[in-house]
């Protein structure tokens, strides 16, 4: 970045004016989420912000089940290079839980890069298994009460 | 579909509406509360035995307000790519369907909600329960 | 930052094609995203026609009031009879056939005067957005493919360039096309009357391309790319603050010629030469040197005269002083920063001991009378 843009600047831009914005419910309980890929919690806010933060943490689904950790690369030598910004690691779904967390939390929290993002980053990654695994069928409800009398009632007089 | 977090009980104040004076009495005077503004009025001036009029003080807790008895609060959705976002808030929100999204993309939100965890509150909208 | 920064220049096939250029002072102008709006909303309200409805809307008829005494309200009534119109109101803005509240006139102010000097501020400071990839962005653009910012292209790839799909090749190969995919797909029909008034569709803004309008092939790069959607071509001399910031949004993705990117500075020139082209014109200064207050405030220098924090560590639940209040009946340590007596008065169980009876006491036996009068 060049010495007219920080990321204080581009958080006074983008925090009200920005493509990535959802705004949702009333304005007094609004509730302001964001689309960049480099936020972890999707909450619109000068912490989680990719865009802003020269180091930023993303933790997003691969393909097939894979988990994907992407970090920003420095800042000083590849701020204004969107190409080659991003620094993206691919946890294959064979990889165990365990495994996938203590190495997201070590890239992300280590070197001091972003220790304050260590959990969400965790947590995120944690959420995205539990996205991968197949659906439970839901059981189908048992009536009970009135209902149940009366569908027990139909199959007697039906049967 | 995960549960919301846990939360303080949900107190309504007041459950029953507040229909405009003499709602009752004309056909015209239509039950949407309007304050009466009138010199004389007796609702207005808050007299025995008169309808209560809606104040501040009917409000619902702030940590409570716009929860569901679910505990969850809404969140209006119409496609896929904006239920990502609760990815890591399914304990706070729950996805509200938009009333114009077609059946086709209601199926394809229910279940993507499925597989994140998160409630859906209309479910069973445009979707027909044939067997 | 010591070194003056330069910027890659890419070739046809969007490799760097060795060469670089150092990067013009424009880009270091300072960003005022308030300034943009303000210039925007008055520049984008000159290209207005006038528009009104007829002088005589609603005036067609020989209307006059009844006057009082007729049990109606004195607004003008249409005279005769033998029609259903006759008796009926006229002209009042509440009335069938009336005319409009306060009729819109063509010679309301359709333009605004917009100073030069402010004019030129907001070019410069949108030019500056144009080369900050998070603005970028943040304006919406897709840019995750692209290089480098500003996306600068050697003149080798526009001299012999006069056909759109050569155009299309070059903006693929430097990662441009997806920006250009995204303002295809968008392309819908507007809502509302704008259809039948020339606005069929609305779609969003694709790169804009910049020219120097002194090359040889100036007129067939434009051509070649007039034809994409969502591409825009502007000539570096005339920068149009509508194109770089569209909608007072600051980031458009700006693609450079490498001929106009090495003008930018005999367009512009500094904040100390002036511009060669625009009469007495230096571009603006930043009035903070370094826009990284973080920075600033962490500096050695400002630490050194920094008051220290009042109240101690700050803790989750502060009160005004930002220290949680202990109750020191609860609490031992903080009893005992109150009361160092405390822990010998507790070690020994003073508390506990009981006081000695004592039956000796003075004067006991005596009566009141003889203790007076013991003189």
């Amino acid at each position: 970045m060049s010495s007219n843009v920080s990321s204080d600047l581009v958080w006074a831009i983008t925090r009200n004016n920005s493509s990535y914005i959802v705004k949702r419910g009333p304005i007094k309980d609004q509730i302001i989420f964001t689309r960049e890929p480099l936020s972890l919690t999707n909450q619109h806010t000068r912490k989680h912000s990719g865009l802003v933060n020269e180091k930023a943490v993303g933790v997003q689904a691969g393909e097939s089940g894979n988990v994907v950790l992407i970090t920003k690369r420095n800042a000083e030598k590849h701020g204004n290079k969107p190409a080659s910004l991003y620094n993206i690691t691919t946890f294959n779904k064979h990889k165990s839980n365990r495994k996938i967390y203590s190495a997201i939390a070590s890239a992300v929290a280590k070197k001091s890069y972003r220790a304050d993002l260590r959990q969400a980053a965790v947590a995120r990654a944690s959420a995205i298994k539990r996205s991968q695994k197949p659906v439970k069928a839901t059981p189908e409800s048992k009536p009970r009460g009135v209902k149940a009398k009366k569908a027990a009632e139909g199959g007697v007089s039906s049967a | 579909m995960a549960a919301a977090r846990k939360h303080i009980p949900i107190v309504k104040k007041r459950t029953k509406r507040f229909n405009r004076h003499q709602s009752d009495r004309y056909k015209t005077v239509k039950a949407a509360w309007r304050k009466p503004k009138g010199i004389d009025n007796r609702v207005r001036r808050r007299f025995k035995g008169q309808a209560v009029m809606p104040s501040i003080g009917f409000g619902s807790n702030r940590k409570t307000r716009h929860m569901m008895p679910s505990g969850h609060k809404a969140f209006l959705v119409q496609n896929t790519s904006d239920l990502d976002l609760l990815l890591m808030h399914n304990k706070t929100y729950a996805a509200e369907i938009g009333h114009a999204v077609s059946s086709r993309k209601r199926i394809e939100i229910i279940a993507k909600a499925k597989t994140l965890g998160v409630k859906v509150t209309n479910p069973k909208g445009r979707i027909t329960t044939d067997a | 930052m010591t070194t003056r920064p330069t910027v890659t220049i890419h070739g046809a096939d969007g490799a760097p094609c060795g060469n670089t250029a150092t990067l013009p002072s424009v880009f270091k102008a300072p960003i005022r995203p308030d300034i943009v709006q303000k210039v925007h909303t008055g520049m984008a309200k000159n290209k207005r026609q006038p528009y009104a409805v007829s002088e005589k809307a609603g005036h067609q008829t020989s209307a006059e009031s009844w006057g009082t005494g007729r049990a109606v309200a004195r607004i003008p009534r249409v005279s005769g009879g033998g029609t259903h119109r006759a008796g009926q109101a006229a002209f009042g803005n509440q009335c069938r056939s009336g005319r409009m509240f306060a009729p819109t006139k063509v010679w309301r102010k359709w333009h605004v005067k917009v100073n030069l000097g402010q004019k030129r501020f907001a070019t410069a400071s949108a030019l500056a957005a144009s080369a900050a990839a998070p603005l970028v962005q943040a304006r919406g653009h897709r840019i995750s493919t692209v290089p480098e910012l500003p996306l600068v292209i050697a003149d080798s790839a526009f001299s012999t360039m006069n056909k759109t799909r050569t155009a299309i090749e070059l903006l693929k190969s430097v990662g441009a096309y997806q920006d250009v995919t995204k303002a295809s797909k968008s392309r819908k029909i507007r809502a509302g009357k704008g259809k039948l008034r020339g606005r069929r569709h609305r779609q969003r803004r694709g790169p804009l391309v910049i020219i120097n309008p002194a090359d040889e092939n100036a007129q067939s790069v434009v051509k070649s790319f007039r034809n994409i959607p969502g591409v825009e071509t502007a000539s570096v001399t005339s920068l149009n603050l509508l194109q770089l910031a569209p909608g007072g949004h600051l980031g458009r993705f700006v693609v450079w010629t490498e001929s106009a990117f090495n003008a930018l500075n005999t367009v512009y020139g500094t904040t100390v030469t002036p511009s060669e082209l625009k009469k007495d014109y230096l571009l603006p200064s930043n009035i903070v040197s370094n826009a990284d207050i973080g920075r600033l405030i962490n500096s050695a220098e400002v630490q050194a005269v920094v008051r220290p924090a009042k109240g101690g560590p700050r803790q989750k639940k502060g009160g005004k002083a930002g220290v949680l209040k202990k109750n020191p009946l609860r609490n031992r340590q903080v009893l005992l920063r109150l009361n160092p007596y405390a822990k010998a008065f507790s070690a020994q169980k003073l508390g506990c001991v009981k006081v000695e009876k004592v039956n000796e006491r003075p004067g006991k036996g005596e009566t009141f009378k003889t203790i007076i009068n013991a003189d």
